[in-house]
């Protein structure tokens, strides 16, 4: 599945990487949920960013330390074996309506983003918004077919 | 809050009764008991008691709790005209009563109108201000309209005339941690330790709130708060292994000599417990505990 950018930059998500966190998002419909995404620059193509897998993180507690660092550390050092670093975050609020990127989202994906200029932040709300984390936060794509899943 | 027993309990009965094996009454009771949110499951399979005659009237007197029960669910599944029904036969049964009048209110709250529902549950405390429901929605509908700051007022307000509710308790103090408030939070933390010593979650919980804080002292207690849990729950708690070797490395994160201090220190704890032994596996590589790259020592770094 691919989605187009205005800008230099664009963003490529596999369809498992996708799957894995409307799941979760879903299995929790009552919570906040977070998520890491994973995936590295195209060899080609500079400007092409491959998230390739995802890997949810909490439904409860997002704004504490102890839990992220350590399954931060664990995905680092599992997915460094296999080639791919963190290029990215993805939040979906409690609330349907509320499609504002909180305070904790942008922390986080702020230190992603000094460690990997291209993240991105996927916020999911009634349509998807993928948002490029750096000095302009323009949104970046729409994938307007899902808006009839309620989350 | 449910214990481990009760969890796996409801969760047999409710493979039990997907599966077609019967139970579903068994279920309800427990769900019911138990106050969790499976609102889908107890929809579907209190809909299938209730528009079963025969099933009904079996039931007795019991049908009407069903009848609350499945109202409440199905606003919960945004299912409305099935709460609408039950309610409504509530209302012919029950016609001056001030649980249906609640439950009415929580249509209103279900449907949005968000005014119509606060004038109705105020209407509804002054003739029963000692109402825990009805003060709880409140709090409800202010986070449902997204004012946070309205719904901490609101829950503060309850708290102080119900200090006892440790569910409350609970949700202020995600409420705040969601703000990055966790000074805050903190404190509701130490007032359910004080009042419920022996549940490890709390303790948990404080740990990883006074980790969140930062400074060296609030470390050395976090580390505390973690080796308790660690005594509560048997050494079977893995976040609190997690986070003691997180407050040791927290605490010397450059120095290299303490490096193989830190090394043995992490590969003590998880020893100690050997039933843990996944656990291990899962962590490969112990040098990452060591000052580890990139991201994570950033996060520890952060400003707090």
């Amino acid at each position: 599945m691919a989605g187009t950018g205005g800008g230099e930059l664009k963003y490529e998500m596999a369809q498992n990487a996708y799957i894995k966190l409307v799941l979760h998002a879903l299995k929790h419909k009552t919570s906040a949920v977070n998520g890491v995404l994973l995936g590295r620059t195209s060899p080609k193509n500079e400007s092409l960013v491959q998230i390739e897998d995802s890997v949810p993180l909490f439904h409860n507690h997002l704004g504490l330390l102890p839990p992220l660092e350590i399954s931060l550390i664990m995905i680092e050092e599992y997915y460094s074996a296999r080639g791919l670093g963190v290029v990215g975050y993805f939040h979906a609020n409690e609330r349907f309506d509320d499609t504002e990127l909180g305070n904790i989202s942008k922390n986080i994906a702020d230190h992603i983003s000094r460690y990997f200029p291209q993240a991105a932040v996927l916020l999911i709300t009634r349509s998807l918004k993928l948002y490029q984390k750096g000095k302009t936060a323009a949104l970046l794509c729409r994938f307007v077919s899902y808006a009839s899943m309620a989350f | 809050m449910v214990t481990k027993t009760e969890e796996s309990q409801l969760n047999k009965l409710e493979n039990q009764v997907d599966n077609g094996g019967g139970g579903a009454w068994e279920y309800l009771c427990l769900a019911r008991k138990l106050k969790v949110r499976r609102s889908d499951k107890v929809l579907k399979y209190g809909l299938s008691i209730l528009n079963d005659s025969r099933k009904r009237s079996s039931l007795g007197p019991d049908e009407w709790t069903l009848y609350e029960q499945v109202a409440v669910a199905a606003m919960d599944c945004h299912a409305l005209d099935v709460a609408k029904d039950c309610i409504s036969a509530l209302q012919k049964k029950f016609p001056e009563s001030k649980r249906v009048g609640r439950l009415e209110a929580m249509l209103l709250e279900a449907k949005g109108s968000w005014e119509d529902a606060e004038a109705a549950y105020s209407s509804l405390l002054e003739d029963n201000p000692f109402d825990q429901v009805i003060h709880k929605r409140r709090v409800a509908i202010a986070k449902a309209q997204g004012n946070i700051s309205a719904a901490i007022e609101w829950l503060n307000k309850y708290l102080e005339i119900f200090m006892a509710d440790h569910d409350a308790w609970r949700e202020l103090a995600e409420i705040y941690v969601s703000l990055q408030m966790y000074k805050q939070a903190a404190f509701c933390y130490e007032e359910l330790i004080l009042s419920q010593p022996t549940v490890p979650l709390y303790h948990l919980a404080y740990a990883d709130v006074l980790y969140t804080l930062g400074g060296l002292e609030n470390l050395q207690t976090a580390k505390k708060y973690y080796s308790s849990t660690i005594d509560l729950s048997g050494g079977k708690n893995n976040r609190a292994l997690f986070g003691i070797c997180l407050v040791s490395c927290a605490n010397k994160p450059n120095s290299g000599s303490l490096h193989l201090g830190k090394k043995s220190h992490c590969t003590h704890v998880f020893k100690k417990n050997s039933q843990n032994t996944h656990v291990m596996k899962k962590i490969p590589n112990l040098r990452m505990f060591g000052p580890s790259p990139r991201l994570t020592k950033a996060v520890i770094e952060s400003p707090r």
